[in-house]
């Protein structure tokens, strides 16, 4: 029987200073189904919940005990890698891998020696062998020849009217969306009568994922027919796909996936890829266990990327700061298959009341783009929150009060204005953007976020369910196959089962990363979090039940006169059990229950918000920029953690300065390969760039379950780029239209100011 | 990489000797930039000559004469920290503190850091074409290469930058070469111009040495008269990375307060370390001043010769003199 509850949902404070926060706050009436729990409102409190819990698994971390897939070794296990083209376009002629084949160590041999290769990276031969070194010797070995073409590798020159076309069935490498251009309202109509226009053009580059642990896995065939795959992947239950079973020649129940700890994914790693299957391959034929890791370069190269952007934009509005209309049209490549994955998220969070907006996935010769961290949105929103500034510095009105006035979300519009106080929006912004005498010149800018994240109650057709084991010492443990992909997890299920269970966290045995388990939920759209923790809540209170039961029975009372507080169980009189006496009713084979994820509620949240603000120091004499200051000021529906929420907006806000100043993909036009397929040119942000970053969680119960959870992984990303952006602008007068803000593109724009 | 044998060396002298009986053998110090290069096979030594355990390489001390010797075998961190260096060579200290990143520095050896080779993306990975490894022409300089890191000077048939921002410091001081020949006698390279070489089609080093030399010390002499030195450089991400560029100056004051006599060298603006001879020939005979610096720079880069992708090094060439300059008047 479906039940309904009626709570108070919205703003709950933040962690910096709780009490001054404007309410922002509803009554939501919900139904909920009966085996789900009460859900936590606004008002509940909490003694783990919220407050600041170190990751369960930090030591193991920290202390190198933790064994992510490349450190798995098995007895006998062999090592495969891959040799592969380093062109944009060729056929391969021939491949001879007779040397490779001859040398001792070397266990087997396969080459694709067929059709064309359209990405530099195509595999076109693999090698599996006694050692790495046999190995590496082995794969230098094999000699292939190409018949090398001409094809464009990059986005622009794929755009030219004589460009060869990645797909000989189309004219033209330029895709055209099915349903032409969004149009909302009357653009034409709104731009014709407009007080303000601005236009520009912005580029974001090709970023890839750069995992510290590249893609690759182990395969394991079993004397009883069984196999244990461990592979580096956001999603234990969906690695094992029809190609990895059918390679290993074994059904999908005999097959069981492990993932203890994954050295970073960003949305690259779910289904097994070309190279796992290899592995699977290899490990059956020679009947020993396989490891195949992707090498650094490889990893560059194929393991995924975020499709570069051009966009075209131009924006209207009136003199007082009302956006009234955007137009745009962009092109970006998802690699060698047209369309798919290209395209920028540039029109969200302000009304615009009237849009038109093209967009073109264009196909390269290089290898496919995936889903990179809040796909679409770091590359729209940095041109978006870009032609915003250009627009409010051309209608002279204060950048921060046109985002007030065109932003309707209630959270957004407290986190604008705790933004602006934290960084000092009123001292440090530049009234006259590039008036700092000297050289070296600051400034002050800001941009939105957004995301919608509150979990699913299913993994593909299941329902998500956790196993929950207890035994009569009163251990608890809380089993899904769900991974930690280093967002803290493990951390978060053992907060919740902790709370509603009056222990500790690290009372909590979390056994996750295995497909023993039942099917856990992909790590991907930031849903991990709000999709588990219900189900662990629910989980929880089932044990609560089943052991009220056995008190019932000893106390010889009716079940119904019992009732939970902080892990103590009250019964009539002063009848009381702590959880830990309750379990020594639980017979020698433990309790065993189910915690089911039930389907959302309906809530007014829908989109969590977040905005960030970044302060910047410019060298004018050389272009180096350095960020001095963010500040983060994101929601994601109810904090669990404070200490890994934060981890994550940390996360988010390097990965966003990196992009905005130093990673880019950088492709020899000609020769169509990658040129900085290493750490040491491709630039990531390391600790002595990285400025304070001040992160405040805006905690909002969301009301769309019993938490009040939704996702942050992602969202933390989406307006860094964007805000650095906007304070090199207030910095120095001038936009720089391409990222990465490189001294070279920062000193071009200087000159054309000055020009 | 491909497998190799492995000695390691009890003096300079027997690695000379050794190296010099190899085929292909290399020296090996602190591996930071050789063991890269064997990893992609850009390097395949039959041999590696450890100085490792050799003795008396890191030795850091005044001479009799009041010059300073460095081992070799000094370490980045070393030069960074010894209160000798700090004292005496105080941009040599400079520039060993800013290089690479902590760890690096703990490992890079200066005699390693003279002998690196160019960290372009091109030479380092074989699939592409490259000329200091036998290519017909240089990639890197076609309209559509990737030109960010490119050289400004010296490019017509390579474009490749020198990646050591220690040597433009070291030539600015005069620093000598002490080094050890594979027949066991020690040489000096008297001047540290001539200690380089211009790229060739298949030379991978920018060393003007023998296969079988070992550098076994840096000599910088003494002055008798004050020395202003400074120190600059430009880079984008402050560890684990190279200058864009860097300039090192040293220049001596006639009485009357004019520059008697200036050396000026850059970093990562060529194939190998490069003086600005004209640079010099500016600041002589002036009065060290914004104007002067300001003419310096100009002259120093009149001549420079950028790729579409590298204009932006001709300003920070210019900038990071102009700031060398104020530093080494601060200094004083
Ligand atoms: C991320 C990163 C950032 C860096 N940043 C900087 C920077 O900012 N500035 C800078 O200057 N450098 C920088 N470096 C380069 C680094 O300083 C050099 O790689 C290092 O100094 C090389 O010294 P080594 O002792 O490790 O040499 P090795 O790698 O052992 O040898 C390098 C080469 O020198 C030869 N060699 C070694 N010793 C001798 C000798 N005694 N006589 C003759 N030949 C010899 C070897 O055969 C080899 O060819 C950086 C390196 C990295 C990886």
């Amino acid at each position: 029987m479906p039940r309904t509850v009626t709570y108070k949902v919205g703003l709950v404070g933040h962690d910096k200073h709780k009490q001054d926060v404007p309410a922002v706050e509803q009554d939501l009436t919900v139904e909920i189904h009966e085996m789900d729990a009460e859900p936590w409102g606004r008002e509940d409190t909490f003694r783990h919940v919220g407050h600041e819990v170190p990751r369960v698994d930090g030591a193991v971390k920290a202390t190198g005990a933790a064994k992510y897939t490349y450190d798995i070794n098995r007895p006998g296990l062999l090592v495969a890698g891959l040799v592969y083209s380093p062109h944009a376009h060729a056929d391969i002629v021939s491949v001879d891998a007779g040397k490779a084949q001859g040398m001792a160590g070397v266990v087997a041999v396969k080459t694709f020696a067929r059709g064309s290769a359209k990405y530099p990276g195509k595999i076109v031969a693999a090698i599996c062998a006694e050692s790495e070194q046999v190995l590496a010797d082995a794969l230098e070995a094999v000699e292939v020849t190409y018949k090398v073409k001409p094809g464009p590798a990059v986005t622009e020159d794929a755009m030219k009217d004589d460009a060869v076309v990645v797909d000989p069935r189309r004219k033209t490498n330029v895709g055209q969306p099915r349903r032409g251009p969004l149009v909302r309202g009357k653009p034409d109509d709104a731009f014709e009568g407009a007080e303000v226009v601005v236009q520009a053009t912005y580029r974001t580059p090709i970023q890839t994922h750069s995992c510290l642990e590249p893609h690759g896995c182990v395969c394991e065939i079993h004397a009883d027919g069984t196999a244990t795959v461990w592979a580096s992947t956001q999603a234990t239950s969906f690695f094992a796909n029809q190609q990895l079973t059918s390679a290993l020649g074994l059904p999908r129940n005999k097959v069981r996936v492990i993932t203890q700890h994954m050295g970073g994914g960003f949305g690259s790693k779910f289904s097994a890829l070309e190279w796992d299957v290899l592995c699977a391959e290899f490990a059956r034929e020679t009947k020993r266990p396989v490891r195949m890791m992707l090498s650094r370069r490889l990893e560059h190269l194929v393991g995924g990327n975020r499709p570069d952007s051009i966009q075209a934009l131009r924006l209207a509005g009136s003199k007082d700061g009302t956006i009234a209309a955007l137009q745009g049209e962009v092109w970006g490549t998802s690699g060698n298959s047209s369309g798919g994955g290209a395209g920028a998220a540039n029109f969200g969070v302000y009304t615009l009341p009237h849009l038109s907006m093209l967009q073109h996935g264009v196909a390269t010769f290089s290898a496919k783009g995936r889903a990179f961290r809040a796909p679409r949105h770091p590359q729209g929103f940095y041109a978006l929150e870009s032609i915003i500034e250009r627009y409010a510095y051309a209608a002279g009105v204060d950048a921060l009060a046109v985002r007030l006035k065109n932003d309707k979300h209630p959270i957004r519009q407290v986190q604008w204005r705790i933004g602006a106080e934290r960084i000092g929006w009123g001292k440090n912004r530049r009234k006259q953007p590039g008036s700092d005498k000297g050289p070296v010149k600051r400034g002050v800018g800001c941009a939105s976020g957004r995301w919608g994240a509150a979990g699913r109650h299913t993994v593909g057709r299941n329902q998500l369910v956790f196993d929950v084991v207890v035994d009569k010492e009163g251990g608890v443990a809380f089993q899904n196959g769900v991974q930690d992909i280093g967002t803290g997890t493990r951390t978060v299920i053992a907060i919740i089962a902790a709370e509603e269970l009056g222990l500790q966290p690290g009372d909590i045995d979390v056994r996750i990363g295995d497909t023993t388990y039942p099917p856990g939920p992909g790590s991907g759209g930031s849903t991990t979090a709000p999709s588990i923790g219900a189900a662990v809540r629910n989980g929880a209170l089932r044990v609560k039940e089943s052991l009220a039961g056995l008190l019932a029975l000893q106390w010889g009372v009716d079940e119904a006169q019992l009732s939970w507080k902080d892990g103590v169980c009250h019964g009539p009189g002063d009848k009381q059990a702590s959880f830990r006496s309750a379990c020594s009713l639980i017979g020698e084979d433990g309790l065993r229950v189910q915690g089911r994820r039930m389907r959302n509620f309906q809530s007014a949240y829908g989109e969590t918000a977040g905005c960030q603000f970044a302060q910047v120091a410019v060298d004018t004499e050389t272009g180096v920029i350095t960020v001095e200051n963010v500040v983060a000021v994101h929601d994601c529906g109810r904090i669990i953690d404070t200490m890994t929420a934060r981890s994550q907006v940390n996360g988010g806000v390097i990965q966003g300065i990196s992009y905005a100043l130093y990673e880019e993909k950088q492709t020899d036009r000609n020769l169509g390969d990658m040129v900085n397929p290493t750490f040491d040119t491709y630039r990531i942000l390391g600790m002595q760039d990285c400025p304070p970053i001040d992160v405040v969680l805006t905690s909002v119960v969301s009301g769309y379950n019993n938490t009040g959870m939704m996702g942050l992984g992602e969202p933390a990303t989406v307006p860094t780029a964007g805000a650095i952006a906007n304070a090199v602008y207030n910095a120095i007068g001038v936009q720089v239209t391409d990222l990465p803000m490189t001294p070279a593109r920062v000193l071009e724009a200087l000159e054309r100011r000055q020009g | 990489m491909k497998a190799f044998t492995f000695v390691r060396a009890r003096s300079a002298e027997e690695a000379a000797k050794t190296l010099g009986d190899s085929k292909t053998g290399l020296l090996h110090s602190g591996g930071c930039d050789l063991l890269d290069r064997m990893k992609e096979r850009v390097a395949e030594p039959d041999m590696l000559v450890s100085l490792c355990d050799a003795e008396g390489l890191s030795d850091i001390r005044l001479e009799e004469d009041g010059s300073i010797w460095v081992g070799a075998r000094a370490t980045l961190a070393r030069l960074a920290e010894a209160s000798l260096v700090q004292r005496f060579l105080p941009t040599l200290s400079e520039a060993a503190a800013l290089a690479a990143s902590p760890q690096l520095r703990h490992r890079a050896t200066i005699g390693g850091n003279l002998a690196q080779h160019t960290r372009c993306g091109y030479y380092r990975h074989k699939s592409f074409p490259c000329l200091k490894r036998g290519g017909d022409s240089c990639p890197v300089r076609a309209e559509g290469g990737v030109q960010e890191m490119a050289g400004i000077f010296d490019n017509e048939t390579c474009a490749s930058a020198h990646p050591s921002s220690i040597a433009p410091v070291l030539g600015s001081l005069d620093a000598e070469l002490v080094i050890r020949n594979a027949d066991g006698r020690q040489a000096f390279v008297p001047s540290f111009e001539s200690l380089w070489a211009s790229p060739k089609k298949g030379r991978a080093s920018d060393l003007a040495l023998a296969a079988g030399d070992v550098i076994e010390a840096v000599r910088i002499p003494a002055r008798d008269t004050k020395q202003f030195v400074g120190y600059a450089e430009i880079r984008q991400r402050k560890a684990f990375d190279w200058a864009l560029v860097s300039c090192a100056v040293r220049y001596e004051m006639d009485a009357d307060g004019k520059i008697a006599q200036a050396s000026v060298w850059y970093g990562s603006v060529a194939p190998t370390p490069w003086r600005a001879g004209a640079a010099e020939s500016a600041l002589r005979g002036k009065a060290c001043t914004d104007e002067t610096a300001r003419t310096a720079a100009e002259q120093a880069l009149a001549d420079a010769t950028p790729l579409a992708g590298t204009t932006y090094k001709v300003q920070l060439a210019k900038v990071a003199l102009k700031r060398a300059l104020a530093a080494a008047r601060e200094r004083a």
